[in-house]
């Protein structure tokens, strides 16, 4: 297994306007891991998600210092094509978003953007199979999107994010608007994704990061409500024995 | 505000101190048969499977607060050891039962040696009690005390079965070295447990594992 950090955060302060949202944030997310970031409501998860492909600069007023390095190249460099860095890695949203058209034209949106010269029909089938999709949708590819379930929807973003062959696939709370047995059917997709991809989820639900994630960081808010890493750690010894005593607190219900 | 997980860990606490009353006198009468012989085996057979309906409680209770709450970090380390420590004082009561079923067995054994037994019973009621002491208040340095506690039972049994095999015939009365070599025994296994206790308070506060040598 390579040794270089998927994502290595360096230092990361992220500002809108005067308010700081991040707070001088380091962390190494290794390769083909699922990484789960929790934390209360404000503490900056979604932000610092955001910050791994460059998401914060649609913000008005964002601004963002420190390094986030994407295999030990810098991505708020000058000089990075930023379309490149967000096919590299690819999000998944809260809310499924699928795209007012087809399953198939959905799932192609990316690769055709993208120029790609491989087979659209097989692209579309290879990234519907991974996202344990293929099955339900094969005989109705022309059907409008949105008729699909919300689970089913949510898996189609995923199988869109998957047709560019992304690197890493960031989460971003994927299953708050799914029952549980589609919230099951996505959770054991991201297990089943990590073989090939490194998976970043942002959850407000423990016990789906403590399920899902082999590594779990915890965010805070601080004093002037900024946003910082209180602990990282494998999930299983941050759900069993946590050594900061605010994530101790935060996991076990005592705040937040 | 309480937690309605912190109910549910309350309660068990308090079942877990109600064994831990139950199996301390339960060893202590068992062990005081060398002298006093008022109470039966039956009678002592009736508390180890009062303790063991108290263990299957607190298996009960615990498993429903896991399905319902999903504890985590302190919380979940407290019900793992809440399950172990039940487990041990369980286990206290059905050596209690054993050690008063070798009197049921050897019928009067007041003319006997009972120094050792004496010694090593003394201890032994001396750890549960540490035990329990260190678990109620979370004493992690009284816990740790145990394992020294256990060498002493440990040696008065190694000590009394190396004697026997030594001199075979040594004994004057041969159902009084039978009878104090499986009582030994025993109480040998109920320090254990006890130490097991301490281990536990170990780990609820520290999520370290004793390292056993």
């Amino acid at each position: 297994m390579s040794t270089i950090p998927a994502i290595d955060v360096q230092d990361l302060n992220i500002y809108y306007d005067k308010f700081q949202a991040i707070k001088s944030v380091s962390l190494k997310i290794p390769p083909n891991q699922v990484s789960a970031i929790i934390g209360p409501s404000g503490c900056g998860k979604s932000t610092l998600l955001r910050s791994f492909n460059r998401m914060n600069d649609l913000i008005p007023n964002a601004r963002t210092q420190g390094k986030v390095l994407l295999k030990g190249e810098s991505i708020y460099d000058g000089d990075v094509d930023v379309t490149d860095i967000r096919r590299r890695i690819g999000m998944v949203f809260q809310k499924p978003n699928p795209f007012p058209k087809s399953v198939f034209d959905n799932v192609a949106f990316g690769p055709r953007i993208n120029g790609s010269k491989r087979n659209l029909g097989e692209v579309v089938e290879q990234a519907l199979k991974q996202a344990a999709l293929w099955e339900e949708v094969k005989g109705i590819l022309k059907k409008n999107a949105l008729e699909l379930s919300g689970g089913q929807q949510q898996r189609l973003c995923i199988a869109r994010a998957l047709a560019v062959e992304p690197e890493i696939l960031l989460m971003d709370e994927p299953c708050s608007a799914l029952d549980p047995i589609a919230t099951s059917r996505i959770e054991e997709l991201i297990r089943s994704l990590k073989a090939n991809y490194t998976i970043v989820i942002v959850t407000h639900n423990m016990q789906q990061a403590a399920r899902v994630s082999d590594l779990t960081s915890v965010m805070m808010v601080g004093d002037s409500r900024e946003g910082y890493l209180a602990e990282h750690g494998s999930t299983k010894r941050i759900f069993t024995n946590p050594r900061d005593s605010r994530t101790e607190d935060y996991i076990r219900g005592k705040i937040g | 505000m309480t937690r309605l997980l912190d109910i549910g860990l309350e309660k068990l606490r308090t079942m877990l101190l109600e064994m831990a009353d139950l199996s301390e006198t339960t060893v202590s009468t068992a062990i005081g048969l060398y002298s006093d012989q008022t109470n039966t085996p039956d009678e002592i057979f009736t508390r180890s499977e009062e303790l063991r309906v108290l263990q299957d409680e607190i298996s009960d209770l615990a498993v429903e607060l896991l399905a319902r709450f999903g504890p985590v970090a302190s919380d979940l380390r407290h019900i793992k050891s809440y399950l172990e420590i039940s487990y041990d004082l369980s286990r206290l009561g059905r050596y209690a039962y054993d050690i008063s079923q070798v009197f049921g067995v050897f019928g009067d054994l007041s003319h006997c040696d009972t120094r050792a037994v004496e010694k090593s019973g003394k201890q032994a009621k001396k750890m549960i009690r540490v035990g329990i002491k260190a678990f109620m208040e979370a004493d992690v340095d009284l816990a740790k005390t145990l394992r020294d506690m256990d060498n002493v039972v440990d040696n008065l049994y190694l000590e009394h079965v190396k004697k026997i095999a030594k001199e075979p015939g040594a004994g004057t009365d041969l159902r009084c070295t039978v009878a104090a070599t499986l009582i030994l025994r025993y109480i040998e296994r109920i320090a254990d447990h006890a130490t097991y206790i301490g281990e536990s308070v170990l780990y609820i506060m520290t999520g370290k594992r004793a390292v056993r040598t």
